[in-house]
């Protein structure tokens, strides 16, 4: 009898020497004890060894959903003629009987002798130690892995990844050298520096003439605009830069060589990163386009590490610094981080930026949990959201308008009456607005710390009118963040809109936009406070 | 941020040298944690871990000072500072797997030695030794079979253990833990992912030899069966075993030890030969862990 034993390296056919010992199920496994025994027991008749990983993923691919490769068929077919064949697996018997009329056998004992030849195979198997099978299974079993999880090479974000960090080195580089070539080539002709901004034309121009002497004879239209022609070749002829070798331009000349293959580079690289983002996370893409979205997977680490930040992380994704610093120093967050070079918050209103970074930040996550984990490979979802994230914008600057048009809805508030309600001067329903001198004085007034990823408004911004009263306490706070209650009949001054001044009326409304927790928990005593007097 | 901002901040790269001075002997600093730490804002994060403002900080800190002890099982250690943890070498240095704690200690000799902190509440096999085993089977050098693998959390500190010599073969039926197994797998190279159902182990056999230790966590009504099926196919002949036992898996209506004992009986009638039995009470609850022998040569008697 011939038994079949599969091995990362290959097939192997071992002859069972004593079929008599066969029947005694129970012994078998001691007869497999020492490697001497084993041999007495078996003897390696054939081995097929595959030929690469690839054969060897695809022998074993078929072999698990029970049907011999041809590698296999051939194997078996030279080797086991007249033979019974004990094999691990009773469905691939059968279909090798079918195919190859070849019997078959699977029971226990042939469970028990597989079992001893997998204990002993690498004695009985000559020329294949353990240390070669070892890299041998893992190629095996990762190939086979990959294979189950249809694993595809072209929806690897780490392209993405390296892809942007080679942008950004790129863009240093090109910057660092296109500034040499200026330094260098200044030496020889200085006011072609100004006369030409752009750093690619520049090394096209110097590549082109060489020795300024040449400026006049040659033809810079493909290059420069006209007037800007012009004024190069009149400087050259007046320029004051001292005389270079043909050596030294030779080398200026490489060097703006570097400087324009690397400038084509990066058009490349651009768009290769483009068509990556495409393929790997078309939803992400159509919301917040390629840069912006390459730059979000790079710094969540990779895509699936991104979907699993929720949007309010997704947000401020950038602006760590501004954002651990504000939670210490209990200020207000900030609004935007990577998120603000979106095309659809750059559209926005300086003051709605805030709001839609928010709204294409919760649908962005949205997204790259689709890309991540969901199957399909369209963009539909990511288009979707774009439109509707345009229809808030629209939403948004449209309440703005109507506001300033003039309707109902704009109108101030009129108050309910309260007898009990202490007013500032009697009688007076607003008290009348006064000169206050404090706004006079710089001392004591800190500067505003305004960033563009940042957004803060100190707190300054959030002085309200109070109604005058005459048991009002003062409440002593940060001598930069706060000025000191006034009482009766001043009024703090505001820096804030006009507009917003009718709102603060602290009592009745509150008014927020990036409120502090420590300020509202002031005012929320401050409301009980008075609320408890006029209960009284 | 009280005590939370001094180590963190920008600051926090800089720290090690400036400890582990000690006369000779283990006396190590602990590193603050290198990893990706629970504020989970993403790698290059040069920002405080700690939630600012003063929030109470207790056990492994960032900058505390700790000693590193070997376990009484072989590749397993303990660290000591205001808290007790399980820990295992770090195989691949400078990595965390799951976002856990690293901790980097100095030797005598000056080379740096990495550890990883195995949180018993997320391993079966943590809380089994924290609970206080016997013998662990798992020891450097042994090949080892997981069933139930997961995304390889517990798997990676298996791997620690074994060591370079050891090798792991982690089996996971689902695609998406599979994953993961995979991506953690290709970093170290003792471990073989197998992405197939433990119920066949005839599909993986041109991928596992002869093993010493078969881990089982797979969670499923049948796994008795399952575990008596790799056995065969896999376990060397006095090999051993470690199969965890949750109850309401197994049959929710019955008492937690009649479910136990049950299993028990189903393993011994496979030839297995249990050794102890010990529940994983503070980490899980209604879970058990089995610890024993598989044809295993009868012992002849005394006298």
């Amino acid at each position: 009898m011939l038994v079949l034993f599969e091995t990362p390296a290959g097939f192997a056919l071992f002859k069972v020497l004593d079929e008599g010992k066969l029947s005694n199920v129970e012994d078998l496994g001691n007869l497999f004890s020492s490697a001497a025994s084993a041999r007495k027991m078996v003897k390696l008749q054939a081995f097929d060894k595959f030929d690469n990983t690839s054969e060897a993923l695809e022998a074993v691919a078929k072999l698990l959903e029970g049907a011999p490769s041809k590698g296999l068929r051939k194997f078996l077919k030279a080797n086991c003629e007249g033979e019974a064949l004990a094999v691990a697996d009773s469905k691939l018997g059968n279909i090798i009987k079918e195919k190859l009329k070849i019997d078959c056998v699977h029971n226990n004992a042939v469970m028990e002798l597989l079992r001893g030849v997998r204990s002993q195979f690498t004695e009985l198997i000559s020329g294949l130690g353990d240390q070669d099978l070892a890299p041998m299974s893992l190629g095996l079993s990762h190939s086979l892995a990959r294979y189950k999880l249809k694993f595809s090479s072209d929806k690897v974000d780490t392209m993405i990844i390296q892809a942007i960090g080679l942008l950004d080195d790129l863009d240093k580089e090109l910057n660092t050298y296109a500034m040499r070539v200026r330094e260098w080539y200044g030496w020889h002709f200085p006011e072609l520096a100004k006369i030409i901004q752009d750093n690619i034309l520049y090394a096209k121009s110097v590549k082109l003439m060489g020795n300024r002497i040449n400026a006049a004879k040659l033809d810079f239209s493909e290059i420069l605009a006209d007037e800007v022609e012009g004024e190069l070749k009149e400087a050259a002829v007046i320029s004051m830069g001292t005389e270079v070798s043909d050596l030294d331009l030779m080398h200026i000349r490489e060097l703006c060589d570097q400087v324009l293959s690397l400038a084509e580079y990066r058009a490349q690289l651009y768009d290769y990163l483009k068509s990556r983002m495409n393929t790997i996370a078309p939803n992400l893409t159509a919301l917040v386009g390629e840069l912006v979205g390459a730059r979000l997977i790079s710094h969540g680490g990779s895509l699936l590490n991104l979907a699993k930040q929720p949007g309010s992380t997704v947000q401020i994704l950038g602006a760590e610094k501004a954002l651990f610093r504000a939670l210490k120093t209990k200020h207000a967050t900030p609004k935007y981080g990577l998120i603000y070079h979106a095309s659809v918050v750059g559209q926005a209103a300086p003051k709605h930026k805030g709001k839609i970074s928010r709204s294409l930040a919760a649908k962005a996550a949205l997204a790259i949990r689709c890309d991540a984990l969901g199957d399909g490979q369209d963009n539909t979802m990511g288009v979707e959201n774009r439109l509707k994230l345009e229809a808030r914008l629209r939403n948004l600057e449209g309440k703005d308008l109507g506001r300033l048009s003039g309707s109902a809805k704009g109108k101030p508030k009129i108050e309910v009456y309260d007898k009990d309600k202490k007013k500032g001067s009697g009688g007076l329903i607003t008290p009348a607005k006064t000169y206050n001198s404090a706004a006079d004085s710089l001392l004591g007034q800190t500067p505003k710390a305004d960033s563009a990823e940042n957004g803060v408004k100190e707190k300054k911004d959030k002085k309200k009118k109070k109604k005058a009263d005459a048991e009002e306490e003062t409440i002593t706070e940060e001598p930069s963040k706060k000025k000191s209650k006034k009482k009766k009949t001043e009024v703090e001054p505001e820096t804030e809109e006009p507009a917003k001044k009718e709102k603060k009326k602290k009592r009745k409304h509150e008014e927020e936009e990036t409120e502090m927790p420590a300020k509202k928990k002031e005012k929320k005593e401050k409301k009980e406070k008075k609320k408890k007097k006029t209960d009284v | 941020g009280g005590g939370g901002g001094r180590g963190e901040g920008g600051a926090w790269r800089g720290r090690g040298s400036d400890r582990g001075r000690g006369p000779g002997g283990r006396r190590p600093g602990g590193r603050g944690p290198g990893g990706r730490g629970p504020g989970g804002r993403g790698p290059g994060g040069r920002d405080p871990r700690s939630k600012p403002g003063g929030r109470a900080k207790v056990g492994l800190n960032g900058g505390s000072k700790v000693i590193v002890e070997p376990h009484r099982h072989a590749g397993v250690f303990i660290v000591k500072g205001k808290e007790e943890a399980l820990v295992t070498k770090n195989l691949v240095p400078g990595e965390s797997v799951y976002n856990e704690k690293r901790i980097s200690v100095e030797n005598e000799d000056g080379t740096k030695v990495e550890y990883r902190v195995w949180n018993p509440f997320r391993s079966k096999l943590a809380a089994a030794i924290f609970g206080g085993i016997d013998n662990n089977w798992i020891k450097p050098g042994a090949k080892v079979l997981y069933l139930g693998a997961a995304s390889g959390t517990s798997v990676s500190h298996v791997s620690d253990i074994v060591g370079p010599e050891g090798c792991v073969y982690a089996v996971e039926f689902s695609s998406r833990s599979g994953r993961d197994l995979v991506n953690m797998a290709s970093k170290r190279t003792n471990v073989v992912p197998i992405i197939e159902d433990a119920r066949h182990p005839s599909k993986y056999r041109m991928l596992v030899p002869m093993v010493d230790v078969i881990f089982s966590d797979v969670a499923q009504p049948d796994q008795a069966r399952i575990m008596a099926l790799n056995a065969s196919f896999y376990l060397k002949t006095g090999g051993h075993f470690m199969i965890s036992i949750k109850a309401s898996c197994i049959d929710s209506t019955v008492a937690e030890e009649a479910v136990f004992a049950n299993e028990v009986k189903k393993l011994q009638a496979e030839g297995f030969k249990p050794a102890e039995q010990l529940t994983l009470e503070p980490f899980e609850r209604g879970h058990a862990c089995v610890v024993g022998g598989y044809r295993m040569p009868k012992k002849q008697k005394a006298t």
